[in-house]
Parts: structure tokens; C-alpha cells; sequence
């Protein structure tokens, strides 16, 4: 039997680290809706202003969502983890997910691409992918989702790949944003 | 030629497409993750509608959220209106939702259509 003194360890942990929402499994299309209608529940509590909430929502929905769409079913490793928390004056939304290794060198170009961009950088790159969408039937977003975390964000997207066999790579993902908007 | 009306879910708009008024309406949240099916209905009666539009056509989006994949359906329907005339975009948010705003003007760059921006109360 699991030591009954690990559960509360774990909770104290996500307590100490105050999470606003943790999920660890799997994470298909409706799961993913049940995630977030209690992501949206829990950010109601737990942030106080309306921006900071948006921006957290935003964030979570195209996370969840690229997860869910873009993932690969691994049969290996079915689940992913996804989470909510704050620490500082900084909120942040990460995820973790299993992907196959061929797809680690295209991922982290495009995340070093839009890292390297300045807000009016990302501005333009959102416009030309929009753009370019409607000359393409299938309806691949060509890591929209990806530019538009780092808009909200405005800040460098954090990221890991950890090589978990020959196969595959466990991909750590996170975006954090300011509480209170920098003053201009 | 048949009104649309959906109504909306936690993931999904309210809809409707009067072809008669010419007013096609999308309120609410839109994040489904599959939009391109969810809105198919919705670019098949535009291409109908188009076929005989009404004199004036307004297209009013009253969304307090929506996802990056309902972005993409959004420019494909602004798209379809393009050279065609006397079509005004009615774009809502919230006062404090300058993200909104600016993403109204960023559509209205792209798709060169007439926008109004309105605020929510």
C-alpha cells in the first residue's frame, strides 16, 4: 500500500507551490473541455483581476489544446501533466507532454523563432500565419496557438526536452506572465 | 433561404444568420478545438447567402473569448465578404480587453473589410 503520509506531502506541495489547478493523464478533446471548464472555475477564485484572468485562460485553452491536437497518441506514455500556479509577482501556466523524438529538432526552432521575437515581431508573425492559413485546406495552425501564448505572455516561453527512451522525449513547457501589468 | 441559429455551449457560440435582416451574429465564447468542423455549416451558408446577398450586410462579433483555431475560421468568413459591398464587421469587447481591441484591428488589416468597435456594457 502507498504510504497514506505521501498524500499529504503531495498535497502540502501544491499547496506550498500555490497551485491553482493540477492534472496529471490523459488528455483527448473532451477531457480536455472538462479541464478547462474547472481551469476557468478555479481562475475565478483564485485571480482577482479580470486581465490576469484572461490572459491565464488564454494560455491554458491553446496548452490543453496543443496538447490534445498535436500529440501523438504514445501508447507507452498515454498521459501528460498540466498546471497553474504563481509564484512572485508571476503567474505561470506549464505542461508536460511525451512526444517522438523526430519532432524535438522542428519544435524547438520554432520556439527559439518566436523566443527571438520582440512584440511587434510576434504581432506580425500571428498576422502572416492568419494570412496564410486561408491558401491551405487542412486546418493545421502552424504553431498559431504557440505565437499566441507568447503574445499574452510577453515574456520567453520555457522549455525542456528530457529523452525519456530511444524513442521519446518528454517535452516541459511554460509560460508565465506578470500579475499586474509593468506600467507603461 | 433558411435562418442558422445555434445556441451556444461552455465551448461553443451562440449563432445566428438571418439572411433576410443580412445580420449574421456570433456571441459568447468560442474555443472549440476543431473549429474548422464545428463552423463548416456556418462558411456553407455564406456561400449561399452570398449568392444573393441583401443590400447591407453586418456581421457583428459580440465574443468575450475565442481560441486561436476559431481565429482561423473568423479570417476565412471575413475573407468570403471581400469585395463584396456595403458589408460592416460590428466588433465588440470589454472596455478593459485592449487584447480583444487589437485583434479586431489586426482582422480588419487583413481582411480590408469596414469595422465599427463597439464596447460591451
Amino acid at each position: 500500500m502507498k504510504s497514506l503520509n505521501s498524500i499529504y506531502e503531495l498535497h502540502k506541495k501544491l499547496e506550498d507551490d500555490q497551485i491553482i489547478i493540477a492534472y496529471e493523464g490523459e488528455l483527448n478533446p473532451q477531457i480536455t473541455n472538462s479541464v478547462l471548464a474547472l481551469t476557468e472555475k478555479n481562475l475565478d477564485k483564485k485571480i482577482p483581476t479580470t486581465q490576469a484572468r484572461r490572459k491565464a485562460f488564454h494560455i491554458a485553452v491553446e496548452c490543453l489544446q496543443n496538447i490534445s491536437t498535436h500529440s501523438e497518441k504514445i501508447e507507452k506514455y498515454p498521459n501528460s501533466i498540466f498546471l497553474i500556479g504563481q509564484e512572485g509577482d508571476e503567474f505561470f501556466v506549464s505542461s508536460g507532454n511525451v512526444i517522438n523524438s523526430d519532432k524535438v529538432g522542428s519544435l524547438q526552432r520554432r520556439l527559439d523563432q518566436i523566443n527571438n521575437l520582440d512584440k511587434e515581431g510576434l504581432k506580425q508573425l500571428h498576422m502572416q500565419v492568419i494570412k496564410e492559413s486561408l491558401l491551405k485546406q487542412e486546418s493545421s495552425n502552424a504553431g498559431l496557438g504557440l505565437i499566441s501564448i507568447a503574445r499574452k505572455s510577453g515574456k520567453k516561453i520555457g522549455y525542456q526536452f528530457v529523452e525519456m527512451d530511444s524513442e521519446n522525449s518528454f517535452f516541459s513547457f511554460q509560460a508565465s506572465f506578470l500579475k499586474e501589468p509593468e506600467a507603461v | 433561404m433558411e435562418n442558422l441559429i445555434r445556441i451556444g455551449s461552455p465551448e461553443t457560440p451562440d449563432i445566428s444568420l438571418n439572411p433576410i435582416l443580412g445580420r449574421l451574429e456570433f456571441s459568447g465564447k468560442s474555443l472549440p478545438e476543431d473549429s474548422a468542423t464545428f463552423f463548416k455549416p456556418v462558411l456553407a451558408w455564406i456561400d449561399e447567402y452570398l449568392a444573393e446577398p441583401v443590400s447591407n450586410t453586418e456581421i457583428e462579433i459580440k465574443l468575450d473569448y475565442f481560441n486561436t483555431s476559431t481565429s482561423l475560421v473568423l479570417m476565412k468568413v471575413f475573407n468570403k465578404f471581400q469585395e463584396k459591398e456595403n458589408v460592416v464587421v460590428h466588433w465588440y469587447h470589454f472596455p478593459e480587453d485592449e487584447d480583444m481591441l487589437e485583434s479586431g484591428k489586426e482582422f480588419q488589416v487583413l481582411s480590408k473589410l469596414n469595422f465599427e468597435y463597439h464596447e460591451f456594457h
